[in-house]
Formats: structure tokens, C-alpha cells, sequence
């Protein structure tokens, strides 16, 4: 019934009768929903104080599953009705390089410049974006917050197993063997229990799988394209390093290191396994899987005794480190992916959408909504990632987040080579695992196939 | 529908009867056109125009050239014929098989038709979901059923590309099947059964029986059921996208997933290229449907 | 002996069949009533029987449930709209094709017969593309009028047939008293029809309220899809409440279970032909 009201005054208004309604101007926001209910109460509070000081304003806030943000945000372009403002945390590695390529996107740079000096350096590099249309590069998107890789697995499990973390080597190959060939077994042994070493993600619809393998790929110095987005995969040197890792990420599966139905997995699919203690540890990038047990512990739906063990687990049995050193011995280098906010140049009210997306940027609006995400999100600004919530040391996972990112970065393809962002999508580095795992052909014809694909699709 | 069609009564007759209405009452026609509006413009707004915008999209050659290249495209062209050839001829001969054993009129088979019927009674989602869940190769139900009694890892049901392929066939068999059993069942409890009774009198064998009795008198019921069947499994969503969602490495995809895919993936263009592409299976057989639902109506019963 | 051995080969085929039906569902149902340490542990029964998942639904006391009222709401306020407005539309098209034998009906029959044989899959993405443009996105209304067109030319045919049978004198005679089309439509042809409609309904009524496709195209906030949707959402879910998505499904499954049983000697007359569609 709602809906007929709602039509009813929509009719209504068309026809003037309700014109007074209509006097407030409104502005039409999406986000991705958050995995916390903090993250969203911290956006709530943003919306209240921005109507507070712009009467007569009133934002539309909708919020959408993370996948579907993203399809919903698709289709609203195509369509030519977008809102004004789009958040969704899938933006950067599906469609903000399109979009500004395609012209449907508006310049943000009036509000990127002032900010420059308030951002991380390699933030917004990653927002500079070319706009075919207007044949020109411009600040076409907004940083908010950033995600790398993480190694996460069962402290209480590695010491079942016989192990203690103090063991766990940090150089590359002894650091996958390690997992595989000598926790697995053991755990084996001693609990008599089918559980896998790593959750090792190679479904083709997952992010999970491209952002795993691509870490693979950059540990192996596999360039995939220069900075004006030429594909330079097929030079022998980087065919080389991408025959490696396609070699190395195949291995663990071929070892049967990780569940079989890995190469099935959806993004949840590594989280599910690692919390159910079918795998000791897995790689993911952000630490929702730690996050999530802090979550609970302060979930008041459950009982007392639930709530304990997540705190437990949180604090003490779930462990969250940063990738090993690369198989040449030098220091890893981070992938790091920056999420990003757009006004959308088909909206109807940009004016308001740039206001709103300026106050968003606003420190202490910014920096709430990021640490809402319990440490999933690290900041884009100085300020936010200069906070205690990161630097005090006292939240084992924050710190080590903390550290990675002020190691070396680098990053992804798209941002040099928008097209790669359907490389991504299609999942050719999936597709290649599975064709040696599953098809059991050669790393080297499986990574020729991957580079013919991808000149086909980039090139 | 397809029992219905038996009682038709003599169309002609009232065709005739209605044209000397419609002289003189034309007020008539102005009325059905406009109790056929409604339905016109739900047909026009939409079907006729997502078919035209579709066309539009998928209207650059560079698309289906795009298609071609992906190597996902074959594949699932392949999946779909094979989908089709296997998935309804097992379906079919599995169900004549069955209505054969269902026609008893013995108490526990009749108790066993109601279970029986309830694939196609409950909705897909929960009863694929579970299939989904048995299946999975490291908890699953079916392959710890295994490790429990042979000590070895079951079959990759879902993660292999060909036993994932084979498994929603199944699905897809699984769920379908009651229902054209109970088609079948109902066109074979119409053959009278004086002329089994005459026929075992004169000693025929069961091979005989159904070779010269039960087959010339379903043979029309069961091709065409067989082609609607083909129409449906073609459009078959469910079976694929809830078990394997067309994975692993998207080499379990039909042409009814492909759109699906494609739109996941931001590439609307293809997404309606490939429908396009599985207009040369489906087109034929719904033309062929039509004709023989619109006019052969009578023929379908007997 | 002859007699034992003959039941005996029957039960070698009950048997099978008993199983390959039952597995899945038997799977489902103990899974519904399982802890959820059970989820991943792949047994044939509950390590303890338990009801709380049902209790959990009810309370909407999980992440995926906190809308499950709204959505089993929506199921059924979608299928119950779409339903009636398949009838209202099917009807007056039926009516006007068969009794009122409008020009161009034909046609139009043939049109709708070729759209009821179309598979749905095929139409969903132009159709979900065309509710963007018409800003029906994102409301039920989307999703309403979708099982609207694809129930209808079914359910025309369907109640074409069964007109087509109506003895015409009945017309006649009610012309010879002076009623209008309208008249005629109201007092002899929807008293006449009364079965095929009830059972046309259902039909629409059940398509709409299985439909998954559409359902997860056309809508997405938490609090407007349908419970076909939840259950999907629940595989984005990472604390694997595969229970709970079980019982929940038990709980979307029984309604238009009931409704299959009651009305199964109707459906074998082929409703259903076009149920399997979906």
C-alpha cells in the first residue's frame, strides 16, 4: 500500500496540488552498505549535521549490498538517470576509469586541489583520471579510503599443529611451504581432521581472486602495463614473471593446500572457510576477518558466552601479518586499491552532490565513517591515518595494517589502463589458474592464452 | 493444457454463429479492442520495446565479434546444446519409464507419486541451494558420506568442469521430471485398457504391448512434450546459476546464464548479443510450438 | 510367487526413485533443524534436534533475517497484485478474443502464445534495462508488472480455451434480452469461468512467488525484495548461516507446496506446464 501513497503523491505533486512539498531541493546519495553497523551510523551522522547546515537540503541516502551498488549504479548511468553522488566500494576496480573515460563523470578537482596537501601521497594519483570526451585528464573521482593485502590465519591452530608463529618464515617460498607442507600434515596428523593449510581464492566472480593473484604477480615483478597503459605483459622478462606466479599461485592448489572448491569461491566463500576453521589461514584483502570478530564481540544479540570468544578470538587467536618478502628477496610491495566517491555528470543536482561529497571530505566527517569500518578501510589523509586508532599499537591488527601501508605501494593496472578493469571482471587470472589446475596445461601456454586475452581486451 | 484440448468442442460452428454477431452488433468490436487493450499495452511496453532496445544494443557487429573472441562464448554454446540433447532426452526417457511404473494402481506406488511430485511442487531456490550444499566437496553430505564409509575423498562434484556441468543437468532433471511424468502418466491412464486385456489374451509380451499399444498411442504427446520441454530448458536459469553459477571458470555457463554473466560484468552489449545468438535454437522451436498449440489443438490429445 | 517377485522388481524402482526425490529435500529439512555447528558437517541427521532457527526467523534475530516479516510481507503482497491483475487482464482478453471474437485477436493470441513460449531468462535483461528507463527500478511495481506479462498470455490462452468451450447460445440468448458486452462479460461469462479463474490465479500467483530471476534484477533494498531474493543473499553472507538459510527456505517452500497438493488434479490439466517455466 505504501507504494500506492507514494505514487499517488507523486501524481499529486505532478499536478501541483502538493507544490509547497516540492520547495526543498533534494540530493540523491548511494553508498555501498556497510559491513558495521558503525560504518553506517557515522554516514547517518554526516547526513544529519550536512542538512543541519544547508536548510532546505535534504539528502536521499540509499544504501545497497556491494554487489549490487555496484550493478544498480551501472545500470542508473546507462540509463541516464544516476544519483549525484555514488559511493560504492567496488567503483575503482569495476567502472570510475570508464566512466571518467566516457565523459560521465564531473571534475572534482575544485574540490581535490585545496585537500592536496591533507592526502597520503599515491592517493589521489590513483583518481587522476583521462576523460575521452573532453580528451583531457582531471580529478574525476575522490579517494576515501584504501584496502591491501593480508595474510590472516588461526594462532591456536598453527600451535595444535605443533607450530609456534615465531616459525613462520618470511621469505617466499619457505613461507608457502611452510603452510603446506608442514602445518597442514601435521594438523592433519594430530587432529585426524580434512582441513586445508590456506584459503586460496581462484572462483572467477570474486574480487578476492584478481586482488590475490595480481599480489602474486607484483611479488614475481610481473609488469603488466607501463604508466601510460600500454600492455608490456609480452615482454620476455614480464612473460617470464607472469609464468611464475601463474606456476606459483596454481602450485598451492595442485598441492592440494587449499579446498578443492576454491576455484569456486565468491568473495565471502575465504571468510566462511577461515571462520569455520575448515582452513588455518588465508589471504584477504582488508582484515574483515578479524574485524568481523570484533563485531561480535560487541554484538549484543549474542549470548554472553559468544560474545567472549570473539573477543578471545579477536585479541588472541586470529592473527593478521603482511605478505612475505618477494621470491628475489627484496621487500614486498603492497597492492594497494583506493576506493572511490563520484558526483556523476548526468545527475540532477551536482551542484549539491559536489557540496555534499566536500563536507564528506571534511576530517571529522571522514575520518568516523572510516573507522566505522573497525580497520577494514585504512584513510586516504594524514590526519587519518595519524590517529591513535591506527598508531597507538594497542590493536594488534591495526598495527600491522599500519605498517604495511608505509611500506613500499603500488597501484593497480586499471588506474593506467581503464580497460583492465573488464580484465579484472572476466577474470582472466582466474581463468588461467584453472587452466592449469583443472585443464593441467602448462604455465607457460596458460599465461600466453592469459596475454593474448588480455591484448584482445587492453591492448 | 494438454488435456484440456480433448473436450474442445466444434469450433467452426460457433465461428459461424459469431461472424453473423458480428454484423450485427458492432458496438462488439469496439468493446474487445478495448478489453484488449490492457494486454496490448502490457505486450507493447513490455515485450515489444525491451526487444526493440535489446536489438538496438546488440545492434553493432563489433559486439558479436567481441562474443566470438570470448572464449566463454563457444563453451556455453556447446554447454547449451549438450544441456539440451542429454538433459531433456534422459528427462523423457526417464519419465516414460516412470509413468509406465506410476499408472499401478497400488496403494504405496500412488503414496510414492505424491512424494515424488514434491521436486516440482516446492520453489527452486532452497531445494538447488541444498542440492548446492550436498555436493560440496569438502563438507558436503554426499562426499563425507563417502570419506565415512570408503575412507577416500569423493568426486569434485561442483569444482571439476564436467561433473559440475553433469550436476546441473541433473538439477535440472531432478526438478523438471515429475512434472512431464505425471503428463505422461495422465496420456497413458487415457489409452483404454481393453486393449491391454485383449492383448495379453492373445499373449503379447510387455516389450509388445508397449511397442504396439502404449507407444503409437503417446508418440504425439511425448514428441511434443518433448519440444515444449526443449523450449523450457533452453530458458533452464535456476539449475545452472544456483548450483554452479556457471563456474568453475565460467565453463558451466548455458545461453540462459551467458546474459546474466555479461551484465555482471558491465558489458551490456554482449549481454544482448548472446541473446541474440540463442534466437536461432529458440525462435524455431516456439514458431513450431505455435502453430501447433494455435491450431492443432485437438491433434495434441490423441 | 510369481506375484511376490513381481512386487519385489516394483519396489527395486520405488526404491530408487524414494531416494533420488527425497535426498535433497530430506537434506534441506535437517539442515532447518540443526545447530549451526551441523552446517559443515555433512551428516543425515541433526546432532540435536532443534527448533531455534525457526525461533531465529521468527524474532529476525540474524543479519540476513532483520527484514524477514517485510519480505515474506513483499512475497506476498507481490504475488497477490500480480495474480489479480493477471486475471483482470487475462480475462477481458480472453472475453474479448473468444466471445466477442475481435478483430486482430487472433493475432494477438498468437503474439501471447509465442511470449509464454519464449523463455524468461532471454527477456530479463532488456526488460530489466526498459524498467531503469521507465524509473520502475527498485519498486515492486517492476517486479509486479514483470509476472504480469510474463503470467498473462498463459493465462489468456488458458481462459481462451476454456471460453471457447462455453456454449454460445448463452450469448445469443442474453443479446435477445439486450445486454450490452459488458453485461454479458459480468453475468454469464465470469459465473461460467469461475474454476479456470481460481486456477489461473494460483498460476500467477505461484509464478510470481517463486520467481528468483527477476526478483534479484528488479529489486534491492533489504526491505522491498521478496524472500526468493533473502535467500539468495544469504550466500554473500561469511558466517556460513547455512541453517538458517535451510529453514528459511523451508519456510518459503511450504505455502506454494500446500497450494500445489490441493490444487494438483487442476495443474496435471496443465497449468503447471506453465509453472516449470520459471
Amino acid at each position: 500500500m505504501k507504494r500506492f501513497t507514494r505514487i499517488a503523491v507523486a501524481v499529486a505533486a505532478a499536478a501541483g496540488i502538493a507544490a509547497p512539498a516540492m520547495a526543498q531541493e533534494k540530493v540523491t546519495v548511494w553508498f555501498t552498505k556497510g559491513f558495521y553497523k558503525a560504518e553506517d551510523d557515522a554516514l547517518y551522522e554526516v547526513i544529519k549535521k550536512y542538512e543541519a547546515k544547508n536548510p532546505g537540503v535534504k539528502v536521499d541516502l540509499s544504501l545497497y549490498g556491494t554487489e549490487d551498488c555496484n550493478t544498480k549504479s551501472v545500470g542508473a548511468v546507462d540509463s541516464g538517470t544516476p544519483p549525484d553522488v555514488g559511493f560504492c566500494t567496488t567503483y575503482d576496480f569495476r567502472v570510475t576509469g570508464k566512466w571518467a573515460f566516457e565523459g560521465k563523470l564531473e571534475d572534482v578537482t575544485d574540490i581535490v586541489a585545496p585537500l592536496s596537501d591533507k592526502f597520503l601521497p599515491t592517493t589521489t594519483s590513483t583518481t587522476y583520471l583521462y576523460n575521452d570526451k573532453a580528451k583531457r585528464k582531471a580529478y574525476y573521482a575522490m579517494p576515501i579510503q584504501r584496502q591491501t593485502m593480508h595474510f590472516n590465519y588461526w594462532k591456536d591452530m598453527l600451535e595444535e599443529a605443533g607450530f609456534k608463529e615465531n616459525q613462520i618464515p618470511n621469505t617466499w617460498n619457505e613461507f608457502w611451504g611452510f603452510w603446506c607442507d608442514k602445518v597442514q600434515p601435521a594438523y592433519r596428523k594430530k587432529t585426524g581432521k580434512r582441513i586445508f593449510a590456506i584459503g586460496h581464492p581462484m572462483g572467477v566472480a570474486a574480487s578476492d581472486t584478481f586482488y590475490s593473484f595480481l599480489t602474486f604477480a607484483a611479488a614475481h615483478n610481473a609488469q603488466i602495463v607501463d604508466e601510460n597503459g600500454k600492455v608490456v605483459l609480452d615482454q620476455p622478462k614480464n612473460r617470464q614473471a607472469m609464468i611464475n606466479a601463474v606456476k606459483d599461485y596454481a602450485s598451492i592448489a595442485e598441492k592440494g593446500c587449499t579446498p578443492p572448491s576454491s576455484v569456486n569461491w565468491l568473495d565471502p566463500d575465504n571468510n566462511v572457510a577461515f571462520h569455520n576453521k575448515q582452513t588455518i589461514g588465508t589471504h584477504n584483502a582488508t582484515i574483515s576477518i578479524a574485524a568481523k570478530w570484533l563485531d561480535d564481540a560487541k554484538n549484543q544479540s549474542l549470548t554472553a558466552e559468544q560474545r567472549a570468544t570473539a573477543d578471545k578470538n579477536y585479541k588472541e587467536n586470529v592473527r593478521t601479518i603482511g605478505f612475505p618478502k618477494k621470491p628475489d628477496g627484496s621487500t614486498m610491495t603492497h597492492l594497494v586499491a583506493v576506493k572511490t566517491a563520484v558526483v556523476f555528470a548526468d545527475g540532477k543536482n551536482k551542484r549539491r552532490g559536489k557540496e555534499f561529497l566536500a563536507f564528506l571530505m571534511q576530517d571529522e566527517n571522514l575520518t568516523p565513517f572510516v573507522e566505522g569500518s573497525l580497520g577494514r578501510w585504512y584513510p586516504v589523509t594524514k590526519g587519518g591515518a595519524t590517529r591513535p586508532f591506527w598508531t597507538d599499537g594497542s590493536d594488534f591488527h591495526r598495527a600491522k595494517v599500519y605498517g604495511q601501508f608505509n611500506e613500499y605501494t603500488q597501484p593497480f593496472q586499471f588506474v593506467y589502463n581503464y580497460k583492465f578493469t573488464i580484465v579484472n571482471s572476466e577474470n582472466v587470472w582466474a581463468k588461467a589458474i584453472q587452466r592449469v589446475v583443472n585443464d593441467k596445461v602448462k604455465p607457460e601456454q596458460a599465461t600466453d592464452e592469459m596475454i593474448a586475452r588480455i591484448k584482445q581486451l587492453a591492448g | 493444457m494438454l488435456m484440456r484440448a480433448s473436450t474442445l468442442t466444434a469450433r467452426t460452428a460457433l465461428d459461424s454463429t459469431a461472424a453473423t454477431g458480428h454484423k450485427r452488433f458492432n458496438s462488439w468490436q469496439m468493446w474487445g479492442a478495448l478489453l484488449l487493450v490492457p494486454y496490448v499495452l502490457v505486450f507493447a511496453v513490455f515485450v515489444i520495446y525491451p526487444v526493440v532496445y535489446g536489438l538496438w544494443v546488440a545492434r553493432n557487429p563489433e559486439s558479436y565479434a567481441r562474443l566470438f573472441q570470448d572464449p566463454v562464448f563457444p563453451r556455453t554454446v556447446v554447454n547449451t546444446l549438450i544441456f539440451l540433447l542429454v538433459g531433456v532426452n534422459l528427462k523423457f526417457l526417464i519419465a516414460l519409464g516412470l509413468s509406465g511404473f506410476f499408472v499401478q494402481q497400488k496403494r504405496w506406488i500412488q503414496a510414492l507419486l505424491l512424494l515424488f511430485l514434491l521436486p516440482w511442487a516446492i520453489p527452486s531456490i532452497p531445494t538447488i541451494l541444498s542440492f548446492r550444499f550436498m555436493l560440496n566437496p569438502e563438507w558436503g553430505l554426499i562426499n563425507n558420506t563417502i570419506f565415512r564409509l570408503f575412507g577416500i575423498d569423493g568426486p569434485g562434484w561442483l569444482t571439476e568442469p564436467t561433473l559440475a556441468f553433469a550436476s546441473s543437468v541433473l538439477v535440472h532433471i531432478w526438478k523438471s521430471l515429475p512434472f512431464w511424468t505425471l503428463i505422461l502418466i495422465t496420456g497413458r491412464l487415457a489409452i483404454p485398457t481393453e486393449l491391454y486385456e485383449a492383448a495379453s489374451v492373445d499373449g503379447a509380451s510387455r516389450w509388445q504391448q508397449f511397442r504396439f499399444i502404449t507407444w503409437p498411442a503417446l508418440a504425439t504427446l511425448y514428441l511434443t512434450s518433448t519440444m515444449l520441454s526443449m523450449v523450457w530448458t533452453l530458458g533452464d536459469f535456476n539449475s545452472v546459476y544456483l548450483l554452479t553459477g556457471g563456474g568453475p571458470g565460467d565453463q558451466t555457463h548455458v545461453l540462459a546464464t551467458l546474459g546474466i554473466r555479461y551484465l555482471r560484468i558491465d558489458q551490456l552489449d554482449l549481454a544482448m548479443a548472446s541473446i541474440v545468438m540463442a534466437m536461432p535454437l529458440v525462435l524455431p522451436l516456439v514458431i513450431f510450438m505455435v502453430r501447433r498449440l494455435a491450431a492443432g489443438e485437438a491433434k495434441l490429445a490423441h | 510367487m510369481r506375484k511376490y517377485l513381481n512386487e519385489a522388481r516394483l519396489f527395486l524402482i520405488g526404491l530408487p526413485v524414494f531416494l533420488w526425490t527425497l535426498i535433497p529435500i530430506w537434506h534441506l529439512t535437517v539442515l532447518s533443524f540443526s545447530p549451526k555447528d551441523d552446517v559443515t558437517a555433512g551428516t543425515w541427521l541433526p546432532s540435536q534436534f532443534t527448533v531455534q532457527n525457526f525461533e531465529i526467523i521468527a524474532g529476525q534475530k540474524h543479519y540476513y533475517l532483520n527484514h524477514f516479516w517485510q519480505q515474506f510481507g513483499n512475497s506476498l503482497f507481490i504475488a497477490v497484485v500480480a495474480g489479480l491483475l493477471t486475471l483482470l487482464i487475462a480475462t477481458f482478453a480472453a472475453f474479448s478474443i473468444s466471445r466477442l471474437k475481435t478483430r486482430g485477436g487472433s493475432v494477438v493470441m498468437n503474439f501471447a502464445l509465442a511470449t509464454y513460449l519464449i523463455p524468461a531468462a532471454f527477456l530479463a535483461v532488456p526488460m530489466y534495462k526498459v524498467m531503469g528507463q521507465y524509473g520502475l527500478l527498485n519498486l515492486q511495481w517492476s517486479l509486479i508488472l514483470a509476472m504480469v506479462t510474463l503470467a498473462s498470455p498463459y493465462a489468456i490462452w488458458v481462459l481462451k480455451q476454456a471460453s471457447d468451450k462455453l456454449p454460445y447460445e448463452l450469448d445469443e440468448a442474453a443479446i435477445m434480452d439486450g445486454a450490452t458486452p459488458l453485461q454479458i462479460l459480468r453475468l454469464v461469462y465470469l459465473p461460467l469461468m469461475k474454476p479456470s479463474l481460481v486456477a489461473i490465479g494460483t498460476y500467477a500467483l505461484l509464478l510470481a512467488w517463486n520467481e528468483y530471476l527477476y526478483a534479484f534484477l528488479l529489486l534491492s533494498k533489504d526491505s522491498d525484495v521478496t524472500l526468493a531474493v533473502a535467500l539468495g543473499h544469504f550466500l554473500s553472507a561469511d558466517d556460513s548461516p547455512w541453517n538458517l538459510l535451510m529453514a528459511t527456505g523451508l519456510v518459503y517452500a511450504l505455502p506454494p507446496a500446500a497450494i500445489y497438493y490441493a490444487f494438483r488434479k487442476y495443474m496435471v490439466g496443465g497449468l503447471t506446464a506453465g509453472a516449470t517455466k520459471g
